[in-house]
């Protein structure tokens, strides 16, 4: 991918001296967390109450980065283990509703996850379990960042930078970002904000995208789309 | 040699230049594999085209095979089918046969093993060669691609021991994970969509390979490409040929030859032979290690992939029929779980009557092969390539070098 350069900034005005935006790539390594693997709900209960709290992001906001199915019906692997390993399909649902970004911090998500098995646990006669070969086993994931030297001048090129980016840099611009940014949004709209005019329309553009629903190539094309046509760029796909 | 870089109309260019961007974090770095067969089976595939890769990345890597009499691959089939599950008895004249066999290669291979960065070991043939070079300057990896979800008691008693002083493992999937004193990382293997066994075909050699073979092109064929092994389950697919055969008019075809370290492959040949008896439509082919173009044929001219295998490390046969576009009916095993989905990518079946069901749904729904195939293809261009796996291998090694947190940010 070639270095974007600018384009006479001719769309957007710089309202400071923004910097350009720094394009990242990150890669996941996963590993077995220490924690034992869970057989039943009450096992469950217990490690989720212990695990570190990346694994707990690992489990809800990592996933779409795993090699791994991408499961139409659950998009965080407690909810899919519910469903498939204890075949609790009420548990699966409350799971599968929650959205991680949607909490201050992973602690209050964990708590809230705490909650829903607690409930869960009283409303049961009997603890379910999973078979043997069904258990859930807690994952940590190291990520290593890098720049890819690449920067993007003017948000008129922001539509054909993502097209290009794998899915690695859409994840740490996009997913990841909430993690570290102030504001806990992604990277392309702190970056807009030193920009006027379409930046100010690609922000509030961007506020609309329900992600957490959709597969890394998904959002990308949609970013895509979203960038060209406030761009004038035409069609992203 | 092939250069990554002919990877780019497959994977696009984003993917290498992530590829070069980690590995500009491992210039010069010694790194070692060592395993026990040059030819025949997953690892050795693996490592023919992951070595010159590395090396093209600037990684300074190499690839050791171990040495072998019989005795000693008896042995190391007995850790095999132990790690898998099968009740054997391991006897002191076998460890002794294990490690004497180990102690005479660590010989010639000390000098390289000692001064490497990091050492990746495959499967338990070579684990024994921690022991004999205390020496080691680097990092020691035990890398298992045995499903050994259910070891035995004798065999995984004697291997733990040399496991612990390992610095970490790799599996392929997390039930395969043990309980050892060290990090456990998951790295799905992958296949290289260029090799003679996966590259796309003219309709002629496909159907030149149809012909060598007497397949009927009107009728359809259902394959099974694996070593002659028991955990893969070739009586078991015959069995549940003979019940499809009162509905359809299939032809079966059982390829697969042999590995080095595999002493059992003739015999299971033989058992197979057997039960196939002289039926014309069941195609028994025990081919050479290097038969890449022609399995990729016959993949390619089945109307659907077997792979009912009882116990399976990860199963690339299985990602190779879904790159070739066909569905897989699938043991419920191991890694066939993380590739074969239910009604999207193919099935999973626990028996010959599940293997009979589902061929027969399937032929029954020749639009669900062509969806299912169309879907598999694209799972694996996302999930199972060479050049993802060859980014988690990166990636490791940063963490390795750099020390694991949840987050390293690497040198630009």
């Amino acid at each position: 991918m070639a270095k974007v350069r600018e384009n006479n900034g001719k769309e957007s005005n710089n309202t400071a001296d923004v910097s350009p935006f720094q394009i990242k790539d990150c890669a996941l390594i996963v590993s077995i967390s220490d924690q034992l693997p869970a057989l039943n709900l009450r096992e469950f209960r217990e490690r989720v109450a212990s695990c570190s709290i990346d694994a707990i992001y690992h489990h809800f906001c990592e996933t779409v980065l795993r090699s791994t199915f991408d499961d139409p019906e659950f998009h965080n692997d407690f909810a899919r283990w519910a469903r498939r390993g204890l075949h609790d399909h009420v548990l699966a649902e409350r799971l599968e509703v929650l959205n991680p970004y949607e909490y201050a911090d992973l602690e209050e998500l964990r708590k809230v996850v705490l909650d829903i098995l607690d409930d869960r646990l009283s409303e049961l006669h009997t603890i379910s379990w999973a078979l043997h070969d069904n258990q859930f086993f807690f994952h940590s994931a190291t990520t290593v960042i890098f720049d890819t030297s690449l920067t993007i001048e003017s948000p008129e090129h922001l539509g054909p930078a993502v097209s290009q980016m794998t899915t690695g840099s859409i994840y740490y611009h996009f997913w990841e970002a909430r993690r570290r940014t102030p504001e806990h949004t992604d990277d392309f709209t702190e970056w807009l904000k030193g920009w006027d005019g379409k930046g100010e329309k690609m922000i509030t553009a961007l506020s609309h995208i329900d992600f957490y629903y959709m597969r890394l190539r998904e959002l990308q094309l949609t970013l895509v789309d979203l960038f060209n046509e406030i761009s004038g760029n035409g069609a992203g796909k | 040699m092939r250069s990554l870089r002919e990877y780019d109309k497959i994977v696009g260019p984003a993917v290498l230049n992530q590829l070069e961007q980690l590995a500009g974090n491992l210039t010069g770095l010694k790194v070692v594999h060592v395993n026990s067969t040059k030819a025949g089976g997953g690892v050795a595939e693996i490592l023919s085209w992951m070595i010159p890769f590395m090396r093209e990345l600037g990684i300074d890597a190499s690839w050791e095979v171990i040495q072998g009499d019989d005795a000693f691959f008896n042995v190391t089939k007995t850790f095999h089918n132990g790690l898998q599950g099968q009740p054997v008895n391991l006897l002191p004249s076998q460890i002794a046969a294990y490690e004497d066999t180990n102690r005479r290669n660590a010989e010639h291979l000390r000098p390289i093993l000692e001064p490497a960065d990091i050492v990746f070991i495959h499967d338990p043939q070579p684990a024994y060669l921690l022991n004999l070079c205390p020496n080691r300057k680097g990092k020691w990896i035990w890398r298992c691609h045995i499903d050994a979800s259910h070891p035995t008691r004798p065999v995984w008693k004697y291997l733990r021991p040399l496991l612990e002083g390992y610095d970490a493992s790799i599996f392929s999937m997390a039930e395969f994970s043990k309980s050892l004193p060290h990090p456990q990382f998951l790295i799905a293997p992958s296949i290289d969509p260029l090799s003679e066994k996966n590259i796309e075909l003219s309709e002629e050699e496909i159907a030149g390979i149809r012909t060598r073979y007497n397949l009927d092109s009107d009728r359809p064929i259902l394959t099974q490409v694996s070593r002659f092994d028991r955990f893969k389950d070739p009586i078991g697919v015959i069995e549940g040929y003979r019940l499809i055969r009162k509905f359809s008019q299939a032809q079966l075809v059982l390829a697969g030859g042999g590995a080095d370290d595999d002493p059992e492959g003739a015999e299971v040949f033989r058992l197979v032979e057997e039960a196939a008896a002289d039926d014309p439509d069941i195609n028994i082919l025990m081919l050479p290690s290097d038969a890449h173009r022609t399995i990729n044929a016959l993949q390619r001219c089945s109307n659907i992939i077997i792979q009912k295998s009882t116990r399976e490390g990860f199963g690339l046969t299985v990602t190779e029929g879904l790159w070739k576009g066909k569905p897989v009916i699938g043991g419920d095993v191991g890694g066939i779980r993380l590739q074969v989905i239910n009604y999207h990518t193919g099935f999973l079946v626990n028996s010959p009557e599940g293997m009979t069901q589902k061929v027969r749904y399937l032929l029954n729904h020749e639009n669900m092969i062509e969806i299912m195939g169309i879907k598999g293809r694209e799972f694996v261009r996302e999930n199972f390539l060479l050049t993802r796996h060859l980014r988690e291998y990166l990636t490791l090694m940063v963490g390795l070098r750099r020390g694991f947190a949840s987050r390293l940010i690497a040198a630009a």
